[in-house]
């Protein structure tokens, strides 16, 4: 579970095999809860789900392949993406109302041609704003759980190592 | 049914207060007498677990009561204070506003958790251990 | 709520609290813990609050122990009490 060049466990065949089979079920699974029912909430949830998945990878495969799965150049886009969705669905109301709305009106979208109001705000609190919830959130637990178990290749003391060779067996 | 509420009903139909309560202390305990710091975070998860026992206790609204007739506050159709309080049609919903409070408190916890195993790493980096009490003696040599 | 279920909820959560305090390896106290985090979901699903419990065991139980157990990685693995 550490960046040390190579692997420090055995390969072993079956728990790659259950990870790669589980692995798009999990995920699967996690955007049903995200924008799967109708209906606010489950964004929060769906993300944690989500970062599982991703956890369950980097905990089978090592830190380096996982990276490679969610760049950190991705984490970052990601977070913000989903937060720009969020605020973005939000001043949309505003500027499409030009000012008449409050901010988060779903109901002022101008979608009344395709849907009803009703279904204008449930689309919006059930998929949209629960999209960039769930985005940040995957994007927040996974960078935590790389940023806690990658030792930085910087700087390397004695008590690092000893206590690496501890963990191993 | 079973009328809970006679004789020392505080005693026993209020039992989930008095786990709540030992599991308040558990953790309690644990974060004031261990002295490694992982033993440290766990006492502060189960304390926190503790708490919200407690808060999802308050919001079942038939504790002691074998439960009849108790749903999970998710309404079909019409909204249930449209008829005035939180029963109609002889169901009794649980009141949800402690669930959406412990649900923040909940978020809160994995974020604090991160944040205290952040520092603990930090903490093994410098010193080389993660015992409270010799990490005090490090720094007594070291003058600080 | 079903009291005998409760009760017996109850009871191991106490019982699992106790055992992850007073372990010494620390990998099983954190296991423990992801097994008390399992129980008292299901504690809150039986007494009507899905969505707490739903969360506690997407965030107690997986997202908790995994970065228990990251850091573990890169700390000692015995304690002293």
């Amino acid at each position: 579970m550490n960046g040390k060049k190579g692997k420090i466990w055995e390969e072993n065949v079956i728990i790659e095999t259950i990870t790669r089979l589980m692995v798009p079920f999990i995920q699967i699974y996690a955007l049903y809860v995200m924008v799967g029912t109708e209906g606010a909430g489950g964004g929060f949830q769906g993300g944690v789900v989500f970062a599982a998945s991703i956890v369950l990878f980097t905990v089978t495969f090592g830190i380096s392949k996982g990276r490679k799965r969610l760049p950190e150049s991705w984490n970052a886009a990601l977070n913000s993406l989903g937060l720009y969705l969020y605020a973005g669905v939000g001043l949309l109301c505003i500027v499409l109302s030009l000012g008449a709305a409050q901010y988060l009106n779903y109901a002022a979208l101008p979608l009344s041609q395709i849907m009803s109001p009703a279904h204008t705000r449930a689309l919006m609190i059930s998929d949209v704003v629960e999209v960039g919830i769930g985005l940040t959130v995957m994007s927040i637990f996974a960078s935590i759980f790389f940023d806690l178990a990658w030792k930085g290749e910087g700087k390397k003391n004695k008590d690092k190592n000893k206590g690496d060779k501890e963990v191993q067996e | 049914m079973i009328d809970w509420s006679f004789g020392g009903g505080i005693f026993i139909a209020k039992y989930n207060y008095w786990i709540s309560i030992l599991l308040m202390l558990i953790g309690f305990y644990a974060m004031i007498a261990k002295g490694n710091l992982l033993k440290k975070v766990i006492g502060l998860n189960i304390f926190q677990t503790a708490i919200i026992l407690f808060f999802v206790s308050l919001g079942d609204a038939t504790l002691g009561s074998w439960g009849k007739g108790v749903t999970e506050p998710i309404v079909k159709g019409a909204l249930p204070w449209a008829a005035g309080g939180i029963v109609e049609h002889g169901v009794v919903y649980a009141n949800p506003l402690p669930h959406v409070l412990m649900l923040t408190a909940i978020v809160v916890g994995a974020a604090t958790t991160a944040v205290a195993l952040a520092l603990i790493i930090r903490m093994y980096e410098e010193y080389g251990t993660i015992e409270e009490e010799e990490i005090i003696e490090k720094e007594r040599e070291l003058g600080v | 709520m079903i009291i005998p279920l409760d009760l017996i909820l109850l009871f191991f959560l106490v019982l699992i609290a106790i055992a992850a305090i007073s372990v010494r390896d620390l990998l099983a106290a954190i296991i423990l813990l992801g097994a008390y985090s399992f129980v008292i979901a299901t504690v809150y699903v039986e007494m009507h609050s899905v969505d707490v419990g739903f969360t506690e065991a997407a965030v107690g139980a997986g997202a908790i122990t995994a970065f228990m157990i990251a850091a573990l990685a890169r700390t000692k693995r015995e304690a002293s009490d």
